[in-house]
């Protein structure tokens, strides 16, 4: 197989007009080395990822707010991959893990090459356990909102004041790190456990307006939507309200074709920041598919997968 | 008629920006903004969702000190100790208040960025009697407002819009290139004017229009005679010259039933069978005397 997709590779790198018509990033990675594209042991994150989006190691992009979401498909790769990226980058993360249990992350992150526990222990990471802190929480005796983190959970109908102080309190470091990141995964479970959409949008603004504008860092937070037919209240008009207020939207969606084992789905990419006025009011979308393997995740044009060519 | 509604702000105007997702309206409040500067207005803008050199991009560097800017981004909540501006200042009297700070002279352009973060702390109904209190307060020449549409309900945005002079909705174009802007205005008598137009927004933010759209019943057209004539590339030839078609008009069905046919039908022709019919005596059959024997 390896001398097979070697011969492959090079049979396309030579046709220059295959090159000429794709677009410039799926141009890019056909040049690649074979073991980049196939991803071996060597990964750390998902190089392809990084030129769609124009991030690199050196230039990791400041006040960015970005919104992943995902609709028949499942977005925590890209979790993933911004973890992984903003700790190698020496920044300050701030993670709250609401979805799954540290030891989860800490095993894709091994095969990313980064070490959670490590990352924590050196006070790289603050990690809030979503899962093991709500049990505390709820048996703990009475405490007055607004000091806990997780105290929504006794106070139904209330803001996310605690988890907001929470989020302060772990990103104002020392200036040994880089810009803090806040990484949030997900979003929508808080809808689940009782918080109203409004005190959500007021949430995600505070953050914004703590990290983004004020610390100069980014935001990444992921939002799954549920299939609510007809019903605006919940996650679809969360959604909305983030995607108005960010800077990058990812959305994730399966295959519109139906399922298919060599394509894991598509990759919106919405870029919605302008950077001086004229530029133009709609926002720039690309869209792209991917697969995951092992070790990592590709990325190519549509059409232009390796089952297809 | 779009930058008739930006250059000319009437007193107790009050102009709302739709947009949605698909199609940001920042830009365009922005260049109200700079539009009203330019005309030597002062004008207030109270911001929630963009912070205040978010807001100066592009503008004017002489006009600025016209531009008085509230700060309900850093702490719209009040979850700090002193907060600039909170959404629950959103209120007539508080309004009033802060406006009559500045000391202007003359009434002001009040700008506000967005109504949706006011809706979301405010029943729709307190909303829009604040915003209707603001227009005739006197402190306040006119207002422009943006609000995101598809984070509230049809409803409250259409009771929104009932109290605007103008509604400006901005959407992506129908083949997602540029964006077109459609103006709803309502004159002081009563009329009520619509227009559809393609808009791009220059770098010192004015507002160019670039083409006019038709009214949206005549897209459909548009729109059918730009998809490809499916007989334009074929081996064999399937068009009618203008004799085949003439003929084609003039042919008429066979079960289609026409005043000719009718006629036909009914009146005989020469040369077609005749019924000859002499009465017989026994035919002569007289319902009221059966037997002919009534000496009637």
């Amino acid at each position: 197989m390896a001398a097979g997709e070697t011969a492959e590779l090079r049979w396309l790198t030579s046709r220059s007009e295959v090159r000429r018509s794709l677009p410039a990033a799926a141009a890019g990675f056909l040049t690649l080395p074979w073991s980049y594209r196939i991803g071996v042991a060597d990964r750390r994150m998902f190089p392809e990822l990084n030129s769609i989006l124009s991030i690199s190691l050196e230039n990791i992009p400041q006040g960015q707010f970005v919104v992943l979401s995902d609709h028949n498909g499942d977005a925590s790769f890209l979790i993933h991959h911004f973890l992984s990226l903003y700790l190698r980058a020496g920044c300050k993360v701030c993670f709250l893990g609401l979805v799954q249990s540290f030891s989860h992350y800490s095993a894709v992150a091994q095969r990313l090459g980064i070490s959670l526990p490590q990352a924590r222990e050196r006070g790289q990471l603050v990690f809030l356990e979503g899962l093991r802190e709500s049990l505390g929480e709820l048996l703990l005796e009475d405490v007055a909102p607004g000091e806990r983190p997780l105290d929504f959970l006794r106070h139904p109908q209330a803001d996310l004041r605690g988890l907001l102080a929470f989020v302060q309190r772990s990103v104002s470091g020392g200036p040994e790190w880089g810009p803090p990141v806040l990484l949030v995964d997900d979003v929508s479970v808080l809808l689940s456990l009782g918080v109203t959409v409004g005190a959500l949008q007021d949430f995600s603004h505070y953050c914004r307006v703590t990290l983004c504008c004020e610390l100069k860092g980014n935001v990444v937070m992921l939002v799954r939507v549920e299939e609510e037919d007809g019903e605006e209240e919940g996650s679809e008009l969360l959604l909305k309200d983030l995607t108005h207020q960010c800077s990058l939207a990812l959305h994730v969606q399966g295959l519109p074709t139906g399922y298919c084992k060599d394509i894991h789905g598509q990759v919106e990419v919405c870029q919605r920041v302008v950077s001086d006025p004229g530029d133009g009011l709609l926002p720039q979308k690309k869209l792209f598919q991917y697969k995951i393997h092992d070790k990592g995740v590709t990325f190519f044009a549509r059409g232009t997968s390796s089952a297809v060519l | 008629m779009l930058l008739d509604v930006i250059q000319g702000l009437e007193t107790g105007g009050f102009v709302i920006i739709q947009d949605s997702v698909h199609c940001s309206g920042r830009q365009l409040l922005q260049s109200f903004v700079s539009a009203a500067l330019k005309q030597k207005e002062d004008v207030h803008v109270v911001a929630f969702d963009v912070r205040e050199e978010d807001l100066h991009v592009g503008l004017d560097s002489t006009c600025i000190q016209r531009l008085c800017f509230h700060d309900g981004h850093t702490d719209p909540l009040g979850w700090t100790e002193c907060p600039p501006f909170t959404v629950h200042q959103f209120t007539s009297s508080d309004i009033h208040a802060l406006l009559r700070q500045s000391q202007h002279e003359k009434p002001v352009i009040l700008v506000i960025d967005s109504l949706s973060w006011v809706l979301r702390h405010h029943p729709p109904a307190v909303v829009c009697q604040c915003l209707q209190e603001l227009r005739r307060g006197g402190t306040v020449r006119s207002m422009v407002a943006l609000l995101h549409s598809d984070l509230h309900q049809q409803g409250t945005v259409g009771s929104l819009c009932h109290l605007a002079t103008a509604v400006v909705s901005v959407a992506p174009g129908v083949r997602g290139q540029h964006t077109v802007a459609k103006t709803t205005k309502r004159s002081k008598s009563g009329k009520v004017t619509q227009e559809e137009e393609c808009f791009i927004i220059t770098q010192d933010l004015t507002v160019a229009v670039q083409a006019q759209t038709h009214h949206p019943g005549h897209r459909h057209a548009e729109q059918e005679e730009s998809q490809v004539d499916p007989a334009a590339q074929l081996t064999f030839n399937l068009r009618l010259s203008e004799a085949e078609k003439e003929a084609k008009d003039k042919l008429s069905l066979p079960f289609v039933f026409s005043q000719e046919k009718k006629t036909a039908l009914l009146q005989p022709r020469p040369g077609t069978g005749q019924i000859i019919y002499e009465p017989d005596a026994n035919d002569d059959f007289d319902q009221e005397d059966p037997d002919d024997d009534l000496d009637v």
